[in-house]
């Protein structure tokens, strides 16, 4: 998994165009409209008929599709530059570097609209159109990875279509567009043409002859004569065993596959299921906040050995093959093995693996972090980890309700830490609404101006003062993402007073200066060495405990040629068919 | 005075009831926190945006930033004006996302409700001709199968039968075959069959001990006497006295023809009927259109009770509307 799958290149034979495309989704789309959509699922549904600005293809590398993103001073200017050849439908004309500028500053910079983008446009970045077909914006300060930030991602929507919205700053005219809905100026854009969209039921699209990355041979052969598909069609089904059902009698040509019937469905001769690396972990998250470890007095979780010895008592490779059923990578720092970031594994400390495994490994770290408190935590002859007052501590661990594979992780990690680190867990199940609402998100101090920071709910104050309105110990409720082609944007979750703190983590390493020094460094290389050192110290920190990339799983009919098990899956849709 | 004056009265009754439901639907569904502004919330923290700000952002969209008072006004004259308003979650305005449900939502229920209705008084008045044999109890036990087990998982294990194992029905619901194809009446059979063995039970019990009562009636042992066919005695003798109290219950299947939708049979077969989408904008808070939906169905319950009740004065003149 994650290995790179090379670019066709070279003579290759050029398939048939024919057929249908199938697939199923398990909820409908709630809108196609561009500007306003943030689901990822829907974001795939209008891709099928519009184009984003680029994509990244295997490698790492980054594919210009509407336009292409250079820099040549280090990241603090990049100059796109559009391709020529895109033309929108329902006589909007050609693309042009204008129609790109004109939605950033009068929509996405506007405070009336709200775009789905619109965070990815403050003020302080500027966009200006340098000419037909270029235009150039300019960062505050230098980004080297700023085109995996996705931010400068952009859909081509024509400047006339929303003009009369924007002179009027009518939002929910522009929200309710029908040709916006309805993706009616799509043009050459996509590599399919929406035909109709069934609110409940799902599209189906025809084949765009003129599909504009015909021309992009240089990118793969097999655009040619792409898409190779004369329609596609998706369909929702609600119901997973419904879904599972049509992929096994090929009514559908795609459709996800649970953990539990990952090989009968792979050993189908109509179906090949691919694991696909996603960028989301599981973490087991330690509140370091004033009611986290309720155990006792004091807080232990803000002990770095301590965490360091709760690292110790998890296998993540039994967890990875008995909860994920092997369709999980085992993780050690905030970076999947397989990202070009992740630091040499000499320098690593593999939490939870060979000798930092077991209870000698968890305890002994426990006892010196114990020793480095003023409290009297000690362990009885059966290894179990008194309090003060001489009871075995106990804590509390959150997982979501209904959720069967996280439910098992609880309970593993459960017994890991009563068996390894003396620690009782009990495990509890919450919808995870209600526990990012009485949890996750602390109240606001009444003094928060005088405080040293306070960042909104998910961070409101120093963790001394600012907590949620219920006391927790760990939960494992959300996953977080941890950006493995921009790993600059993972930041916030290891700054003490970013916006997003809410299980009151302190560094005990030098946070602030190193992701600075990331942000201003001025090539590959210095980057590769100062992320490197970040997730080296990550590991070693322990902020949380990390333990599993789980794969997506993706069904798909055996005869469909294009799918691959990498992070990129998907880059080259358009060239994809059915193998005759 | 008399009947017109009930009319008017009720009429009007049930514009309050209509208002006063609505009104507290719209109070519960404000009241609630909305999963939308939650799930935005929720995604921008798990990517390391500022949740606060997405959340801001999707209270906007939603325009839920405005004051509750402006909110309902907005509402309740949309409403008296039929402007039912715009479904956030479909993005189409509200009456259209309504009809089209309405649209496969009748498709399967019209054939379900004459089914229901043919069938089951049907299979009850055998099951009385022939109480207590091995017939009557194979009938009964097919009526309580139909009726205990629950019609998604009888959905599910039809859909594996007959759609995986032996092909013979698509397992995609297709909205693009004509309404009346060959292809729908395929795609419809398994569901309309799950349906309609789920409501006979009722029926079929109630028209049973009903019939009972009559087989021994003394009008029917004069017809056997007078030498009437064994058919006609259970169609014209027994039947149509059975039917009296029994049209209550049929009544409120045919109220249910175009409103009657089973969400976990639309869940099942991927139907895009009105059950679910009812449903799904319940629980995600698409206001007006779960308040566009309820304004529809207090609209029909209302109007059909009092069709009933006027329907009563038809099947029995001994019922009189005047002084009430």
């Amino acid at each position: 998994m994650g290995t790179s799958t090379p670019t066709p290149s070279g003579e290759q034979e050029i398939p048939e165009v024919g057929g249908t495309y199938r697939t199923v989704t398990s909820s409908p789309a709630e809108t196609l409209n561009p500007l306003y959509n943030n689901e990822a699922g829907a974001g795939t549904l209008i891709g099928y008929a519009l184009d984003l600005g680029y994509t990244f293809k295997p490698g790492n590398t980054l594919m210009p599709q509407l336009y292409d993103l250079t820099t040549d001073d280090g990241g603090k200017t990049w100059t796109g530059k559009v391709r020529e050849n895109l033309e929108f439908g329902a006589g909007y004309g050609q693309v042009t570097a204008e129609d790109f500028v004109y939605q950033v500053q009068e929509l996405h910079q506007a405070e009336w609209a709200s775009t789905a983008d619109s965070s990815a446009w403050p003020a302080e970045v500027t966009i200006e159109q340098t000419s037909e077909f270029e235009f150039e914006i300019t960062l505050p300060s230098a980004n080297l990875l700023y085109p995996q930030t996705y931010d400068p991602l952009l859909y081509a929507i024509p400047k006339d279509l929303i003009k009369p919205y924007v002179e009027n700053e009518d939002d929910k005219g522009l929200q309710e567009d029908q040709e916006l809905l309805n993706l009616e100026f799509t043009g050459n854009l996509g590599a399919y043409t929406l035909e109709e969209w069934n609110r409940s039921s799902g599209q189906t699209y025809t084949r765009n002859d003129d599909y504009y990355l015909q021309e992009a041979t240089d990118q793969n052969a097999l655009f040619e004569n792409a898409p190779y598909f004369e329609s596609l069609e998706n369909s929702v089904v609600q119901e997973q065993a419904s879904r599972l059902a049509a992929l096994e009698t090929g009514e559908t040509d795609s459709a996800a596959v649970p953990p539990e019937r990952v090989e009968e469905f792979d050993s189908m001769d109509g179906v090949n299921v691919y694991l696909i690396p996603q960028p989301y972990n599981e973490v087991c998250v330690y509140n370091m906040r004033e009611n986290g470890w309720n155990a006792g007095p004091g807080n232990l979780f803000r002990e770095k050995k301590f965490r360091q010895g709760l690292g110790c008592a998890v296998d993540k490779q039994t967890l990875v093959e008995g909860v994920f059923r092997g369709y999980a990578n085992v993780e050690y720092t905030w970076q999947p093995r397989w990202s070009q970031w992740y630091p040499s594994e000499a320098d690593m400390m593999e939490f939870g693996t060979g000798d930092l495994y077991g209870a000698e490994a968890a305890q002994s770290r426990i006892e010196e972090a114990i020793a480095n408190t003023e409290y009297d935590y000690s362990y009885d002859s059966n290894g179990r980890l008194l309090n003060p007052s001489g009871e075995q501590c106990t804590i509390t661990l959150y997982h979501s309700a209904g959720q069967n594979t996280e439910r098992s992780m609880a309970e593993f990690i459960a017994q890991e830490f009563e068996d390894n680190a003396g620690i009782a867990v009990e495990v509890n199940a919450i919808q995870g609404a209600q526990f990012a609402r009485e949890y996750w998100q602390q109240e606001i101090p009444e003094n928060a101006d005088e405080l040293e920071w306070s960042n909104g709910a998910y961070n409101a104050g120093p963790r001394d003062v600012a907590t949620s309105p219920n006391a927790w110990d760990m939960t494992v409720v959300f996953g977080l993402n941890t950006y493995p082609l921009n790993p600059l944007a993972g930041e916030v979750f290891f700054q003490k007073d970013s916006f997003y703190n809410p299980y009151g983590y302190y560094p005990s390493w030098d946070a602030k200066s190193l992701f600075e020094e990331a942000n201003s460094a001025t090539s590959q290389e210095e980057l590769k060495e100062i992320f490197g050192e970040i997730f080296v110290n990550i590991a070693e920190d322990q902020p949380m405990g990390m333990l599993a990339f789980p794969s997506g799983r993706s069904g798909y009919s055996a005869d469909i040629d294009g799918p691959a098990e990498n992070f990129f899956n998907g880059w080259d849709f358009g060239a994809w068919h059915r193998e005759e | 005075m008399g009947m017109e004056w009930y009319i008017v009265r009720r009429v009007a009754w049930a514009a309050i009831v209509t208002f006063i439901i609505v009104s507290i639907t719209w109070g519960l569904m404000a009241a609630a926190p909305n999963p939308e502004v939650q799930a935005a919330a929720t995604q921008a923290a798990m990517d390391g945006d500022d949740p606060t700000a997405a959340a801001e952002r999707a209270e906007a969209r939603l325009q839920l930033d405005r004051p509750l008072h402006e909110r309902f006004m907005d509402y309740v004259v949309g409403v008296y004006t039929l402007n039912w308003g715009w479904s956030n979650t479909r993005n189409q305005p509200v009456t259209q996302a309504i009809l089209e449900s309405l649209y496969y939502t009748v498709q399967y229920s019209v054939p379900w409700t004459i089914l229901t209705v043919l069938i089951g008084p049907l299979v009850g008045l055998y099951s009385a001709a022939n109480q207590y044999s091995w017939k009557d109890h194979v009938a009964t036990g097919f009526a309580f199968f139909g009726f205990a087990i629950p019609n998604f998982f009888f959905g599910i294990i039809l859909l594996l039968l007959f759609g995986v194992t032996l092909r013979w029905i698509p397992i995609v619901y297709q909205t693009d075959v004509p309404v009346f194809s060959v292809q729908n009446a395929i795609q419809l059979a398994v569901p309309v069959f799950v349906l309609v063995t789920g409501s006979i039970g009722a029926i079929m019990r109630v028209s049973r001990n009903e019939s009972v009562e009559y087989t021994n009636a003394d009008f029917v042992k004069t017809a056997r006497a007078k030498g009437v066919s064994t058919y006609r005695i259970y169609f014209r003798h027994v039947l149509r006295p059975t039917m009296v109290p029994l049209s209550t219950t049929i009544v409120g299947y045919l109220l249910a023809l175009f409103t009657g939708s089973s969400l976990l049979v639309e869940v099942v077969f991927g139907i895009p009927g009105l059950g679910r989408t009812l449903y799904d904008a319940v629980v995600a808070q698409d206001t007006s259109l779960v308040l566009g939906s309820t304004l529809f169905f207090t609209f029909v319950a209302t109007i059909g009770n009092l069709i009933q009740d006027l329907v009563y004065t038809l099947l029995d003149p001994r019922i009189s509307f005047e002084d009430r």
